[in-house]
């Protein structure tokens, strides 16, 4: 193993009397896809509004590669490579998937020319056009992002955080909402960028995480409840209680227990 | 290029080819006194400008650009009445204290948004505008500040200034035009692109890794610098200051203009502050109560086409017409040059 790329350290937050994440320590290796799991309220999302910078946490620090990153601004923790998509999906609504794609790309500069035509970047032009075939929306390019499909604004979301090279990226719940169909399509679209770039990955569709994740975290009301591989995970007893009387989870965990 | 931008380069060559002409054709159709009513358009279309490049691109919506406009205003006539400044350094010192004000409000005024925004700009105008009316020895109170107009250009003995009618327009013209091709330049850009990612979302902007409090700050300044070019030229064009112009009601107007012309686009302030003077001009000589006209007119706007009267012309464009085949334009990029 090559270390850690993600590591946090009795990371807590509080919301008034509620303990959303309560001195947490997790730490993700480099070169894997993680998954994170709980039961609604585990935290989960919460984790990573911290990680992003969205949310600042009352004690405990975040480490990316060794370097602190904890109190930083999201745009600051973005410009460091760590990228991410929303659990309500999150984009420019009003704009083209393309204009979506290059808006992003030209973020991540350094320096946003005043007075340069946007349009004239020959590089992001190309990056743009390789994303939309990466993420099969070439055919999209022209359409108002409002106007997408569930699925197809997810795939945009995750085109726009890979578009620059991410070193990590955080997916939160990307199948969520998304057809069978398209949900295949994004799970091979996942494996594909787990080859290259380290993710994280929050779902709820359990089939989805044991049949991608390489390694499972599991969260319970703020606090981790265990991680290991996914056999490991489905053969605890523990994460079988914390999902245990959740009909409506569509652990197959939960259908094996039940059956 | 699409059949919309064809057509919008045709009407902007005949509109850029009736504004040079204005001071010959004008006063043949019409009459002189409505050349300098068309200078007045273009300093309220900056104006309006203004007040749009803030709601139309960058989602803040500002009462508080009167304040600039002011300053802007105040800049020229403090410089030319009280340090006897020549034509040129009192045009920036105008535009310099637009742009400073804009500095020091922003960076206090931008850490908020949407009403808490609009309520900042208001409360900033407001505590501008009782400073100027009661501080009577700089501003002259109530009353302004009347000054007389140096010239513009000496070559010896030849010189060019604002007394020359046709100079004035064409000045206003040049710098007015000057002003929309840098915003022109500036909503292509990199910069005027992050601007709209800042409106749309502005979480998803910040994650991208844009700095939302320093975009929209630039883009205050910005804005306060089109206000203040707006007051500088409009102090020179009718030769003094005065404080009513920088009341908060004033830069409602602004946003009115640009709302109801089409915020979000480059010639909606334009269409805007066009329509709403020459109503002016045309029906306060008859009936004193034209503003009604302004109110009902921008209700109808912005319930009916909360695009503006630019956003109507460009769904209008847009449609296909019935017979109309050969248009396979739709999946173009929009950002291709």
């Amino acid at each position: 193993m090559t270390g850690s790329m993600l590591k946090i350290e009795g990371l807590s937050k509080r919301f008034g009397g509620l303990t959303a994440v309560d001195n947490l320590s997790l730490d993700f290796a480099e070169g894997k896809l993680h998954a994170v799991i709980g039961p609604n309220g585990a935290g989960k999302t919460t984790l990573f509004n911290l990680i992003t910078g969205l949310l600042k946490s009352d004690s405990g620090r975040v480490l990316f590669r060794d370097h602190d990153i904890t109190g930083l601004k999201p745009h600051q923790i973005s410009r460091l490579g760590i990228k991410r998509t929303m659990q309500i999906k999150s984009v420019f609504n009003q704009l083209t998937v393309s204009e979506n794609l290059s808006i992003t790309r030209q973020s991540a500069q350094r320096f946003l020319h005043p007075l340069r035509p946007a349009s004239r970047d020959r590089q992001t032009r190309e990056r743009v056009d390789e994303v939309l075939e990466q993420m099969d929306m070439t055919r999209l390019a022209g359409q108002i992002a409002g106007t997408l499909s569930y699925g197809d604004i997810a795939m945009l979301e995750i085109g726009m955080a890979v578009i620059s090279e991410p070193q990590l990226l955080r997916l939160d719940e990307p199948i969520c909402g998304m057809s069978p169909a398209e949900t295949e399509r994004a799970v091979s679209k996942i494996r594909e960028l787990a080859r290259t770039i380290g993710i994280i990955i929050i779902e709820h569709d359990m089939e989805v995480v044991f049949g991608i994740a390489d390694d499972i975290t599991v969260l319970a009301q703020g606090a981790l409840l265990t991680s290991g591989t996914p056999k490991e995970i489905a053969d605890n007893e523990q994460v079988r209680e914390a999902y245990l009387g959740r009909p409506e989870d569509e652990s197959y965990v939960d259908e094996a227990l039940h059956a | 290029m699409n059949r919309r931008s064809l057509v919008e380069r045709g009407l902007i060559a005949v509109f850029a080819a009736f504004l040079l002409t204005v001071p010959w054709t004008i006063p043949l159709i019409l009459n002189a006194f409505w050349v300098s009513v068309i200078a007045e358009i273009l300093i309220w279309s900056l104006f309006a400008a203004s007040a749009n490049l803030l709601f139309g691109y960058v989602g803040l919506l500002s009462f508080g650009q009167a304040l600039f406009f002011g300053f802007g205003m105040y800049g020229v006539g403090i410089g030319i009445d009280h340090f006897g400044l020549s034509f040129w350094p009192a045009f920036g010192l105008g535009i310099a204290a637009a742009m400073a004000m804009a500095f020091v409000s922003g960076i206090l005024a931008v850490r908020l948004t949407w009403h808490y925004f609009a309520i900042i700009t208001v409360v900033f105008s407001l505590i501008f505008y009782f400073i100027a009316v009661s501080a009577k020895s700089v501003t002259g109170g109530d009353d302004g500040i009347n000054f007389a107009l140096p010239p513009t250009f000496s070559f010896g003995a030849v010189q060019f200034g604002f007394a020359d009618a046709n100079f004035q327009y064409f000045f206003i013209l040049a710098s007015v035009s000057l002003c929309f091709f840098l915003m022109h330049l500036v909503v292509g850009s990199p910069l005027g692109k992050a601007f709209l990612a800042v409106r749309e979302n502005d979480v998803r902007a910040s994650l991208i890794g844009l700095n939302v409090y320093v975009i929209r700050l630039i883009a205050f300044v910005m804005a306060g610098f089109l206000a203040g070019v707006a007051g500088a030229l409009f102090a020179f064009f009718g030769r003094y200051a005065s404080a009513s112009y920088m009341f908060y009601t004033f830069s409602g107007e602004a946003v009115v203009w640009a709302i109801v012309g089409g915020a979000g686009t480059l010639f909606g302030p334009i269409v805007g502050a066009s329509l709403f003077i020459v109503i002016r001009e045309v029906v306060s000589t008859h009936w004193e109560h034209h503003s009604l006209i302004v109110g009902v007119m921008a209700i109808l706007v912005v319930i009916l086409a909360p695009k503006g009267i630019v956003g109507l012309w460009r769904d209008w464009v847009d449609t296909p017409p019935p017979t109309g085949a050969e248009l396979p334009v739709t999946t173009e990029l929009r950002t291709e040059p």
